[in-house]
């Protein structure tokens, strides 16, 4: 017994072993976000969700990925297959990775980079990557205009997330997630959301975006292009776009909470949980994901000239302004700061 | 705040006509771009029915756009010719089949213009009241198709449920959800249940108390909603006039014009109702004037169930329906508007020529002269604005 | 800017409308019945008749366009609007079987999907078309023309046979 939990502590194996875990909580996590999104969106639109499979169709989603295993991989005759292959692997890929850094717990991260943020930034960038390698590879005049719209979309979209970031930074003093979560206290009105609201606003916004969910799913849009970049794709090939696109979405929302919601902090002192405030941590990014939902089936969707504007016009200049209103706040009163 | 400057901003960027967004083919070949054919193809899950546009897009603005129809046409014009009057009135039913007892009406109409046939005045409001539910059970999912087409997938649920309810009243009354084969040559099939007119008295109240809440607060003041459908689709009078665009199309445009008050029909002149314009002309207005249409025929509606007078429902055309030679003409206000039927006959059992003239056909003109100029996620709600049903285009 | 549609009474609106007709064109026929305007004009006229319609009497929407097959000639009907309760019915006969006329769309841009759709189903030709081809039936490899009655249809053998 003893041994076991000594070679945990060895460094390769510890990273390994917990990564694994990390893994396996996203995709099972994809998996319930189908159902959940179902279910949300069928109780917003007044009809039951599914509800035949297992007890109140608590097993759909193990329904859903038996049909997708025995569909048939179509790919377009004339693409390319290399890169209509890896497209829906690159556009996993990022999703899955940025759960390194992210605190479930006091001390319980993957990897305790002291770069988390820089990590995060830069391996969602990737993200877009995969969505036009998927138009592209597709060679069909729909898909190429979606993997256009997603790509200039995402790196759009890029711009206002990052600043939005910074003033949490700033006042955290560290780029390290775990101390971000740290330093955001233990009572609900010392997090980051309230001080840094414009921030937290348009960071949400710009996750909304980066996740191309409504109303941002242009590059997806439903109505016009029918699936836009993923419009060739069938069976599992489709299905790990629909994973990688949960998991993103997953993974923004648990990013959000980390840095404004207070990752694993309790709301009140008198509700910590010691080593098991990753229940906080759970009911929080199990809000936003909620609310990701709820502003999905409620608003139609912007068109990109609309889109782009909102981007660069409004988010921009709100987190230039209240970025200068931080860091003028934090000369004034240092004590703000961490 | 910032939404009030948005909307300025969008406001103001959209005053030129959008033909004006249209790069010159000049300047093409000097820049060497290239324009995209692409097919907004026959199958696609959010067109109104079976619809092929043929667009050549210049990036996301489409340069020209082709509608290509056909792909649902079922020779209505031809197996009439082969049918008996009566047994054509099924025929009508699946011609725009969001309007199914306009259809009817007009054929009936038009039929009874070549006899000398006197409708009782009960079978009279009895055919208004279901054309006006008919017409209910039509704006209502045209507004929830608007937007679905926009991307929002909720309100065409609630809308569906409205038009669930509606299609339960029918099927009480005529037996069939959809294709009712109810308006007959001299009346109507049968009467009403006795329970009938005071359930759609109940379900007229309740959709009066929900109307507000599901189809205006949601959607009017929405702000993605506002900024996708205003100035979008813009045309003016004489644009609409001259593609011979009728209906609620028309009357976004300020036109005011509505073959229920202008050549009148039925009992239409005993009952008042409102025609309802409005003068922006996009498709934020064609939104308006069909919520002001429901309002309206909630107003014919109540109207009718109480100045219902008793009697019969059918009247006297004899054995056989056997017009003398000569022309009939038939014109009624359908939901997407102008449906007129000329129906000529040479004096035997069967028509010998009828020619049915659909809106959705006629307005679909639109489309080749609106749309160029415009991004491409604006076509669905041009569509929207139009409301063409593909049964009705195709015949 | 606002499209001014006609005010005053029905019938002395379609007096005016009959005298305007018959003042400017040679028409075969023509009265006031049931409050509609029935004309009859020459095959070639009827471009011009429909030209005076829109300029000169303002009447500003072309409901449809009516062929009738009747086996050696061609009946079109043309059915005009002012949006106020007034009909001009403008009928003419073509005879013969390869009907060729004058199109209406330089008075009335509406009437180009309606002289498509009597092109696909009859035949009728349209000098001055700009956009002539088939509305339903497939461009390039069908040759016949629906709605005459010389394409018969296996329906109408079945039904006679009955009887």
């Amino acid at each position: 017994m003893q041994t076991v939990l000594n070679i945990l502590e060895v460094e390769p194996i510890r990273l390994l072993i917990s990564f694994g875990a990390v893994l396996f909580l996203v995709l099972n996590l994809a998996a319930v976000l189908t159902m959940a999104e179902r279910k949300v969106s069928g109780y917003i639109h007044l009809r039951y969700g599914p509800n035949r499979v297992g007890p109140r169709g608590l097993l759909q989603p193990a329904a859903d990925v038996f049909k997708l295993f025995s569909k048939e991989n179509v790919s377009p005759g004339r693409s390319d297959l290399w890169v209509f292959l890896g497209a829906p692997i690159a556009m996993f890929i990022p999703a899955a990775l940025v759960w390194l850094v992210v605190p479930f717990a006091p001390g319980a991260v993957v990897a305790d980079l002291n770069v988390a943020v820089l990590f995060f930034v830069a391996i969602t960038s990737i993200g877009a990557l995969g969505v036009v390698m998927a138009g592209y590879g597709s060679r069909s005049a729909f898909s190429l205009l979606g993997a256009l719209r997603g790509a200039a979309q995402m790196i759009s979209y890029e711009v206002p997330l990052i600043l939005s970031l910074l003033g949490v930074v700033m006042l955290t003093g560290s780029l390290s997630l775990a101390d971000i979560v740290e330093a955001q206290g233990d009572t609900i009105w010392t997090w980051y959301f309230l001080f840094q609201f414009p921030m937290f606003i348009t960071f949400y916004i710009s996750g909304l975006a980066e996740v191309k969910r409504v109303p941002f799913d242009l590059p997806e849009g439903e109505s016009e292009i029918v699936g836009g970049f993923m419009v060739e794709y069938s069976g599992m090939t489709w299905a790990l776009i629909q994973a990688a696109e949960f998991a993103s979405m997953a993974v923004m929302s648990a990013i959000t909470v980390t840095l404004f919601v207070g990752g694993w902090q309790p709301p009140l002192p008198f509700l910590d949980l010691g080593h098991f405030n990753w229940v906080w941590f759970g009911i929080k990014t199990a809000l936003i994901m909620f609310t990701f939902q709820w502003i999905r089936w409620s608003v139609p969707r912007l068109r990109m000239d609309q889109l782009m504007d909102l981007g660069w016009k409004i988010l921009v200049p709100i987190t230039l302004i209240w970025l200068f209103v931080t860091a003028g706040l934090l000369l004034v009163f240092p004590s703000l700061g961490a | 705040m910032l939404s009030e400057e948005r909307r300025a901003h969008h406001e103001g960027a959209l005053t030129e006509p959008a033909s004006s967004r249209l790069v010159s083919p000049d300047i093409r070949d000097e820049f060497g771009l290239e324009t995209i054919d692409m097919n907004m193809g026959p199958q696609h899950p959010a067109m109104h029915g079976l619809l092929r546009l043929i667009l050549e897009l210049d990036g996301e603005t489409v340069v020209r756009c082709d509608p290509v129809m056909g792909y649902l046409h079922r020779c209505h014009e031809k197996i009439a010719e082969s049918r008996m009057y009566p047994a054509v009135i099924p025929l009508t039913d699946r011609l725009d089949y969001f309007a199914n007892m306009h259809n009817e009406h007009g054929y009936v109409l038009a039929v009874e213009d070549l006899l000398d046939v006197e409708i009782p005045p009960r079978a009279e409001y009895i055919r208004v009241l279901m054309c006006e539910l008919m017409r209910l059970a039509s704006h209502i999912p045209s507004i929830g198709f608007l937007m679905l087409e926009l991307g929002a997938f909720t309100p065409i649920l609630y809308a569906f449920r409205e038009r669930e309810r509606i299609q339960a009243i029918f099927e009480a009354v005529t037996g069939a959800r959809m294709m009712f084969h109810y308006i007959r040559i001299g009346g109507v099939k049968a009467d009403l249940p006795p329970d009938i007119p005071q359930k759609i008295w109940d379900y007229i109240e309740s959709l009066e108390d929900n109307f507000q809440r599901d189809f205006v607060d949601l959607i009017a003041g929405n702000e993605i909603f506002i900024s996708r459908t205003r100035n979008v689709g813009k045309m003016t009078q004489e644009q609409a006039v001259e593609m011979g665009v009728t209906g609620p199309a028309l009357r976004c445009t300020g036109v005011d014009f509505d073959i229920r008050r202008d050549y009148p029909y039925s009992i239409y002149p005993e009952l008042e109702f409102d025609v309802v314009t409005d003068s922006a002309g996009d498709v934020e207005a064609s939104y308006r004037v069909r919520i002001a249409e429901c309002l309206q025929s909630i107003r014919l509606i109540k109207q009718c169930l109480e100045q219902m007078p008793e009697g019969e429902v059918m009247g006297d055309t004899g054995r056989r329906i056997r017009p003398a030679e000569g022309e009939g003409f038939g014109r009624v206000e359908s939901p997407r508007g102008e449906y007129a039927v000329h129906v000529v006959s040479d004096g035997s059992d069967t028509p010998y020529r009828v020619h049915y003239r659909d809106p959705s056909f006629c307005n679909m003109q639109l489309l080749q002269e609106i749309i160029p100029g415009h991004y491409l996620p604006d076509i669905m709600p041009i569509m929207g604005l139009v409301d063409p049903v593909s049964g009705g285009w195709d015949k | 800017m606002a499209l001014s549609l006609p005010e005053g009474d029905l019938q002395t609106r379609l007096q005016g409308y009959l005298d305007g007709l018959n003042n400017r064109h040679g028409l075969e026929e023509s009265e006031i019945t049931d409050n509609v305007v029935r004309v009859v004009a020459l095959p070639g006229d009827v471009p011009a008749v429909l030209a005076t319609a829109r300029e000169t009497l303002s009447i500003v929407h072309l409901s449809f366009i009516t062929v009738v097959d009747r086996q050696g000639s061609f009946e079109l009907t043309y059915e005009l609007m002012d949006f106020r309760g007034g009909r001009v019915r403008i009928k003419t006969t073509i005879e013969g079987d390869e009907p060729v006329i004058g199109t209406a769309t330089r008075s009335y841009p509406t009437a180009n999907w309606h002289e498509r759709e009597a092109y696909d189903m009859f035949g009728v030709a349209f000098a001055g078309h700009p956009d002539l081809r088939r509305t339903y039936m497939w461009q390039d490899h069908f040759d016949h023309h629906p709605l005459l009655k010389s394409f018969e249809i296996s329906t109408k053998r079945t039904f006679e046979g009955l009887r």
